[in-house]
This record gives structure tokens, sequence and C-alpha cells, in this order.
């Protein structure tokens, strides 16, 4: 991980000697072991974090085990919820080492993991880890980021039963805590709480800071500062050492100032000037130890000063054991902030630009940013996010960039346009299209106006060099993405190929980028031998960085190329090779790791290979769901649908298909094999025609379309729905004008060189022409299809048609026998497995029982078909969709060889199934 | 999230506010609450006034309420008319 982790953040502060036992909080806090989470909300100075400190510090043994903490303090970077999720699975590690290594490995990807996955493999690892752990999110309230909420909402959604959750946070959270508060997962500290009451503010102010005051005072003093510890605190400092305690007590409680300045005021008053100073100037920094502190006072005294106020109990806190970092009560430095913004208008700025400048001696770039921004120092900022774009875009940091690049005036941007091309980059890939345009036209602009070759000279560093030299490349694979979101094609090639012109040889990421945009161009419009020379140099290039995940994710594509183009062979080579290239590179699972296997079990099931493409596909579910990019989980049920179909379980592969629309995701490809008309094909073939015809109506396919390779595969399918139909009504009709459509479907795969798709509009040709009577026809365009298909060695494309397919080739066979022939044909009878024939199930007879039993859904939907219920309350009461309750119904109307819902019954209740 | 220097977030709701809290909060604060002016009421509160630049703005102003750990009272909308004319 090229940014380390800043450990103070993880430290887990220990409790100050002397602390007040609060027991009825404890209590409170132990019983929030059993719900899932513990909600600490109070404003600041309530002492939140003591209170957690002490719980943690206190906790008993529970249940036999003791719980382990695991402690992360929050800042507003952390709104990044790349860093958010790194810095909470460190802080479990650092409860139990070895924790979350899956979800750790996700992040080395150079493609963002979403974040579900990534709490998905951190849930089941953490699920299977035999301890308590308490995970502590201290300062929650600086999270306003709407996506670190939602993981939020995910992890407790899915909280392992031994994981618990504590927020400490001075506003409510984005939670749905309401729906927690009722199911009682939920259990509060709030302020009314926290506050001291009489009884424990005299035992504070007298037992641990031995005041003796008495009963009066200590009731005057918990009124005035209604039992808020922050200033019981201060005021408690205010008085030790004092001699007139009673008379400080009555200027207190007699004035009627802001309780905070007040008592800062008089504990500031009591320390030497130079102390003052100090506290004042290191007020700006959030975290601080003794040299950074020097930096701003112009002083060598840091570390023992800092020790000091430690030792007297002056608001600092330290952030590790060894006393090296700290930092201040937060509400104490707010104070303390205000103050000098007062007394001293102007150092502020200076201070944070003296902070930037330490961090960035110290090489901490990400802190020195931060401060020049602070400092209003746009300049310097600028030019420190330069030196860091390259490897915040690499560790996919967008999110942190386009927060700093945000923060910048506009007119900044515009000097520095590798920073407004930067920007434009952070918004489109954290899902933000806005403004885009405009940063990529005022790049341009400047691109133009020449300013370009003076700049570069004037700019020392090679790091920001290299990011000026390929910004014209840049500003191409941008403006290419973002046509291609809006679907311009032409421009998408245009800036891709545009990209690759001014791109340099060693710039492997950018020409990576440039190819594939270039390549989903060429995709979308059926050009796939340039889509797949485009892939196959976009792997290379990817491949040269050890971009592997990258690797894997082209690979997916150029396989799905290659089955189109015919090419079986060469498809199963390329997910081999790229599971080579993973298994050479990563030790940990890498993500598309399973796609390669899901890819493989498609090509197996073509060739009949059924055992070999279940094994592929337990290979991918056993790498588990990180393994899968997103697509990965309809893509498997796909293919496994089609092994039950291929097994002649119908009613599964349905289920399954349903499942995979139901969890399509989409992404840049083009959706060339929509997953519904996978689901028409298999209606079609298997009888239920209607079902098939609603699709088709749904979608809106015509005979009259125009032949695009977008629609090729609705189009063959929706030909396969029409000679279906034919064979179901038995008349002549348009079957005519269906081969007419077939031969304009064929002539286009034809052009576009796209062999595998042309295998099988001949074979649905041949099929069409055999309805049609025209067997000689219909034996030439299935000759064609099987001299294609044969070295490639397809099998289901044709064995998958049933009977007339069956037909058709004992036809061929007297015509002219071959090996081929003979291997579909002994395809074709049914392989021995649990299942029923895939073909051909007709009706059962009207006698008898039905030709297949009913499963067991399909006998609870026939006892709800006996009810008033309608198709959507059947599917509501079976909790299925409506699809689902179709597809049972026209199942078990084709057993008991029915046609409506009344015979349905009927012959149910003759069958004694009801 | 809000994107101030671009043209593209939300509208802007510019107008006057006024922000009660409770508690004496002296002038000294003015500028810690980006300038808005600061006035003690008789009954123990504070009235901070001044104009919000929008929404993203009055929100910090809120924010910073908060991190002091005073307690707000009361949010208020003015129109700039019923600000610029006299008082009481």
């Amino acid at each position: 991980m090229s940014h380390p982790l800043i450990e103070t953040k993880l430290f887990l502060p220990s409790p100050r000697p002397g602390l007040m036992p609060r027991p009825r909080l404890r209590e409170r806090l132990d019983r929030g072991l059993a719900a899932k989470l513990m909600l600490v909300s109070a404003p600041a100075g309530f002492g939140k974090t003591t209170l957690l400190v002490d719980w943690l510090a206190s906790a008993p043994p529970r249940a036999g085990t003791s719980a382990r903490a695991a402690w992360l303090a929050l800042d507003a970077a952390d709104n990044d919820p790349a860093r958010f999720w790194r810095y909470v699975v460190a802080a479990l590690r650092t409860a139990v080492p070895g924790a979350g290594e899956g979800a750790l490995a996700l992040f080395g990807d150079s493609q963002p993991p979403p974040v579900e996955m990534v709490l998905t493999t951190l849930v089941n690892e953490l699920a299977a880890v035999d301890a308590d752990i308490i995970l502590v999110l201290d300062d929650y309230h600086v999270i306003d980021s709407p996506s670190v909420h939602e993981g939020m909402a995910f992890l407790l959604a899915h909280l392992p039963a031994r994981l618990h959750v504590v927020l400490a946070t001075r506003s409510d959270p984005h939670l749905p805590l309401p729906r927690l508060r009722a199911r009682g997962d939920l259990v509060e500290v709030r302020a009314a709480d926290l506050r001291f009451t009489t009884e424990e503010a005299a035992s504070y102010l007298n037992g641990v800071m031995g005041l003796e005051l008495g009963a009066a005072d200590v009731r005057a003093l918990e009124g005035r500062t209604e039992g808020w510890i922050a200033a019981l605190q201060l005021a408690a400092l205010s008085m030790t050492g004092r001699e007139d305690v009673s008379a400080f007590i009555v200027g207190f409680t007699g004035d009627d100032r802001y309780v905070v300045d007040y008592l800062v005021e008089e504990v500031l008053q009591r320390l030497p000037a130079e102390v003052q100073d100090f506290l004042l100037r290191t007020s700006v920094l959030d975290r601080m130890n003794g040299s950074l502190c020097n930096a701003l006072t112009g002083r060598a005294d840091g570390r023992s000063v800092l020790e000091t106020l430690e030792r007297d109990n002056l608001f600092v806190v330290p952030l590790d054991d060894r006393r090296h970092w700290y930092r201040y009560h937060h509400l104490f430095a707010d104070v303390l902030r205000g103050r000098l913004l007062d007394e001293r208008p102007g150092l502020m700025d200076e201070l944070h630009t003296t902070a930037a400048t330490w961090h960035e001696q110290e090489g901490d770039i990400a802190e020195a940013i931060q401060h020049s921004l602070l400092a209003k120092d746009f300049t310097r900022a600028a030019r420190l996010v330069e030196t860091v774009l390259a490897a915040f875009r690499r560790d996919r940091r967008e999110a942190t960039l386009r927060g700093w690049l945000e923060a910048m005036p506009e007119r900044v941007l515009r000097s520095h346009p590798v920073l407004g091309n930067a920007l434009a980059g952070a918004r489109m890939s954290t899902g933000a299209f806005d403004g885009v345009d405009e940063l990529l036209d005022a790049t341009q602009e400047w691109l133009r106006s020449g300013e370009y070759q003076p700049m570069v000279a004037s700019h020392a560093s090679a790091v920001e060099d290299e990011e000026y030299r390929r910004l014209p490349a840049d500003l191409a694979v941008h403006r290419a993405g973002i046509a291609l979101v809006r679907g311009d094609i032409e421009e998408t090639v245009a800036q891709a190929r545009a990209a690759l012109d001014q791109v340099g040889e060693d710039d492997h990421v950018t020409r990576g980028a440039a190819y594939a945009l270039g390549g989903l161009a060429a995709w979308s419009t059926g050009d796939l031998d340039t889509a797949h020379a485009s892939y196959a140099a976009c792997l290379v290039e990817f491949e040269l960085v050890d971009h592997v995940s990258d690797v894997l994710g082209c690979s997916i594509t150029l396989g799905d190329l290659e089955v189109v183009q015919g090419r079986l062979r060469q498809a199963a080579r390329t997910y081999r090779s790229a599971l080579d290239l993973a298994d050479r590179h990563h030790a940990p699972v890498l993500r598309g790791r399973a796609d390669m296997h899901v890819g493989l079990a498609a090509r197996h099931r073509e060739t009949n290979d059924l055992t070999a493409a279940r094994r592929e596909l337990s290979r991918s579910r056993e790498l588990g769901e990180h393994a899968g990019l997103p697509q990965d989980a309809y893509r498997w049920r796909v293919v496994m649908a089609g092994i039950r179909e291929a097994e002649g379980d119908v009613e599964a592969a349905i289920d399954l298909l349903d499942e995979a629309e139901r969890l399509y995701v989409g992404d840049f490809s083009p959706p060339v094999r929509p997953v519904a008309a996978v689901r028409a094909r298999t209606w079609a073939r298997h009888g239920f025609v209607d079902a098939a015809l609603d699709w088709a109506d749904g979608v809106g396919l015509s005979l009259d379309d125009p032949l695009t390779y977008l629609r090729e595969f609705e189009h063959l399918t929706f030909a396969k729905v029409l000679v279906a139909e034919y064979a179901r009504r038995g008349d002549g009709g348009d079957l005519s004008h269906v081969v007419a459509f077939l031969d304009g479907l064929l002539l286009v795969a034809v052009e576009g060189r796209r062999g595998g798709s042309v295998i099988e509009i001949q074979v649905t040709r041949a099929l069409a022409l055999q309805q049609l009577g025209d067997l000689p026809e219909a034996l030439h365009a299935l000759g064609a299809a099987v001299a294609s298909a044969e070295p490639e060695g397809y099998v289901r494309t044709l064995v998958d048609e049933g009977a007339p397919m069956a037909t058709l080739l004992l036809a061929a066979e007297r015509h002219a026998p071959s090996a081929y022939i003979g291997r579909l044909r002994s395809a074709l009878v049914p392989a021995s497995t649990s299942g029923t024939p895939s073909s051909p199930s007709r009706p059962g007879s009207a006698d008898g029982m039905p030709v297949d039993p009913l499963s067991s859904r399909e006998r609870e939907v026939l006892r709800l078909l006996d009810t008033e219920l309608n198709g959507p309350e059947i599917a509501r009461e079976l909790v299925v969709s409506l699809n689902t309750v179709r597809t049972h119904t026209k199942n078990l109307y084709m057993k008991l060889g029915v046609t409506s819902r009344r015979a349905a019954v009927l012959r149910g209740k003759e069958l004694d199934l009801l | 999230m809000d994107e101030p220097h671009t043209a593209t977030g939300p509208v802007s709701d510019p107008g006057w506010y006024r922000i009660r809290v409770q508690g004496r909060l002296e002038k000294r604060w003015s500028t810690w609450f980006d300038g808005m002016s600061l006035t003690p009421e008789r009954d123990g509160t504070t009235v901070l006034r001044g104009r919000v630049g929008d929404q993203a703005a009055l929100h910090g102003l809120i924010k910073k309420v908060g991190d002091l750990g005073l307690t707000l009272l009361e949010v208020t909308h003015e129109t700039p008319d019923t600000s610029a004319g006299p008082r009481r």
C-alpha cells in the first residue's frame, strides 16, 4: 500500500489516572453488547471518548471471553470511502491480527472495489473470528459522505454476531436509527445521560480534583455548567491552587457569559505568557508533536511544553504510547481558535502555511495540502496536488482528490489545467458528470492557447512535467469516456483515436484506457474485428504495468467477442491465459478470476461437457463473491440455466434466468445478450410460446426492424419464437417472411464477420425451412452451419433445438453421414441425469398421470389456483415474482395437458393433486 | 457534496438569518462566526445575525454553534428590508 496509515488514528487511549468511575453508564454499555449498535451521541465536551476509554479498560470478561477493542478516530478525510474502509479494516486488525485479509486484498486492485463487495468479504471473514470485537468509531460526526453512511448501514444490516459497533458522535448519524431502536438493536447514551449529576459533580470536584467544596458550592457549579463535563473540568482547573475559591465561584456563577469562554479565560490568565502563546498558535493543528509545535512557535521547547500540558490536565490528549503525538481536546481547540481569530487576525493563515511547509518537508503531502488549503495558499496546494495526482489516481482515491480540487477557486483550476482535467476525471469516476464538459473545455482552451511549452519549462519537478506531458492524451480519454456515457459512438471512437495519437509509448495506463474505450465503441457498432484488436492491445498495455485485474476485465470482453466471432477454442485460450497470469502475479484472489471460470464453463457447456461446465462453475463459486466482477453473479446463473436445461430441468433453468435478470448489472459493454431474450428462447423451445411472444411484444420487435448488431441476439430470438409458433399452429402463415428476415440477418452477420452468429442463424434458418416444407434448402442451411460448427466443437447450439433438430439431423445423416452428425444425434438422446428429456416434452396425454410429476412449487401454485387469488396475489403469497408464478403455471399446465386455470384445477383434482 | 465554487450546484438561497443561542457570547466570537453580528439579549441569550451566502454556509454556521457546545434555540430567516429597518 503506497499510502501509509496514520497509526495515531488507531491508537486506543489509556484511561487517565484518577478517572471517575460511572457505573450507571458502564452497565448500559455492557447491555449494548447484546445490541447491534451502541450510539454515544452528545455535543462537544460531554466526555464521550473518556466514557468509552474507561469502559473498554474496565470491561470484565463477558460470557467467558474477553472482548477485544478496535479503535478508530475519524477525521474529515475519512469521507473518502476507500480511505474510511481501509482504516476500519486496519482498526479491526489491531484487535484481531490477520483479520480482513481478503477485504484488504481488494484495496490492492486497480479498479475500485464496490463497497458492498469489500463489506461482504469483511463480514464473512469476521464471522469466522472466534472472539468478540468492539469496534469504536470516534468522532463519527465528521462523516457526511452518503456512500460511507450507506456502507455503515449495510454493515449493520449484515453484522456478524460477535462484532459490536460503537459510534461516538456529536450529531445523530444518517443510519436507520428508528428501525434499530424499534427492534431493540440500538443502545444509546445521550447528553442527558452523560451530564454529571450533583453527586457525580461532588465526587469529581472533591474526590478526583481534591477541592473540598461545600454542598452549596457544588450545586452552584453544577447549576452554572448544567453538568457539562468540559466546563466542570475547566472550572476545577481554574480553582486548583487558588486561595479565593469562594470568590471564584461567586464570580463564575454570577456571570452569564458563555461558560467555556469565561473559564478558558480564567485558565489562560493563570498561565505564563509563553504558554498562552503556545496554546493559541498550536490550536490550528489537528495533530501535533514537539517538532511541529516548534515550527509554529519559533521556539525549541515544544516537546516539554506538551508534556507539561498533559501533566497539568490542560486538555491535551496523547495519541500514542510514546508521548510523541498529541491533540487538543476538540472543544478546547475550537475555543482557542476562536480567540486566535479575534486577537491575531491574519495569523491563522500564516500558521497554516508554516504547518504546510513542515508537513511537506516531512513528506506528508496530504497533510501539507490540507493546511495549504486552510491557509488559502492555493498556489502551493495546486503544486502539491499535482505531485500526488498519479499516485492517488492509481490508488483510486478520487474522492479525496475531488474534495481538494473542489476547495480550490475556479481561477486556480483554470491556470493549472492538469488539475482541472484531474477534477473532471475524479468527478466522472465518482459518478458526477456535472460541470465536466466545462472543465474539459477549459483544459482544451489552455492547450490551444499555446501556453503549454513555457509552463512545462517552468515546472521543475519531473512528476509534474510528466503530468503536463500526458495532458492532451488524458483529456481525450476523458472526452471519450463521457461520449460513451452519452452513447455518442462516433465521438468516442474519434477521441479514443486522438488519445492514442498523442499518448507516450510508455504511458500504458492511458493507452490501455484509450484502447478499451475505442474497443467498446467498435463493439457497439458490430465492428468486432476492430473491437477485438483494440481489446487485445488494451490487454497488452495493462499486462505491461501489472494491472492484473484490468487484464482479467479485458479478457472477459475478449472472450465474449471471440464467442460471437465463432472462435470458441480461442475464447477458452483467452480465459486460460488470463488465469495463468493471475496465478503468476498475485497470491490473494483477484477480482475477475471467478469470471474466467464462468467463461470456461460456458465453453464446456457448448461442447456438451456438462460435468466440466459444472466443475468450472463450482470453482468460480468457491473463490467467493469478491473474486467476481459485478457482472459475475448474473452471468454465472445464465450458464447454470443452460446446464440445467441441457439436463432436462427446464423449471430450474427458468428460475435461474429469473434470478439472473434480477441480478443483472450493466457495465460499459453493450447489452448484446439480454437475459430476457435468453429466457424467451428457453420458453420457445419448451412449448411456452405465448410467454415468448409476450416478451417479443414487450420489447417491441418486428420483422421490419433495421438490422443492427446491438439487436441481433433479440432478432434471432424473435425468429426462433415465430418458428415455434408456426410449429404449434401448424399453418404456413408468415413463415416465408421469417425466412426472409433470417436471410437478412445472415447477410449482415456474414458482412460483420460474426462466425458464431452465422452458425446460430443458419441453424434457425434450417428449422424454419424445414417447417416450410423445403427440406433440400433446410439441409443446405444445416450443412453450412455444421461446416463451421464442427471445427470449433459446437454441440448445444444445435442440440438445444430438440425434436425438430432431431428430425433434421436424421435426414442429414441419410443424405450425407458423418461422425460429427452422429455425435450430435447421440447428444440428443437425453443425458442420464435425474432430470427429464429436454425434448420433445409436449403436454401429457389426457388420461393417466402427467408426463412429469409436479414439483413441490408447482403443487403449491396449483393449490393457490384453486383459490380466489389472482396472479400478483399468488406471487405475494409465495414471495416470488409474478414472472416466476407464470413460469410455474405454464409448466404445470403443460404437465397436466391443460390450457386454463379451471381445467388445471379440475385435472389436479382428478389426479388427487389437490 | 456541496460544490460552492461551481455554478452547477443547487441554486443558492442568499438571505439574512438570525440564530439565537443560549448564553451570552462576547463580540470577539464574531470572526469565528464568519462576521455575523452578536447581540446579547436581556433574557441571557445571544442573537447572531448577518447575511449567509447559501444553505451550505448556513449549515456550516450551525455546525460551529455545535462545535462550541452552545445550545441552539432558534434559526429564523429575515428579508434584508426588515433587518435594515430600525430596531425596537
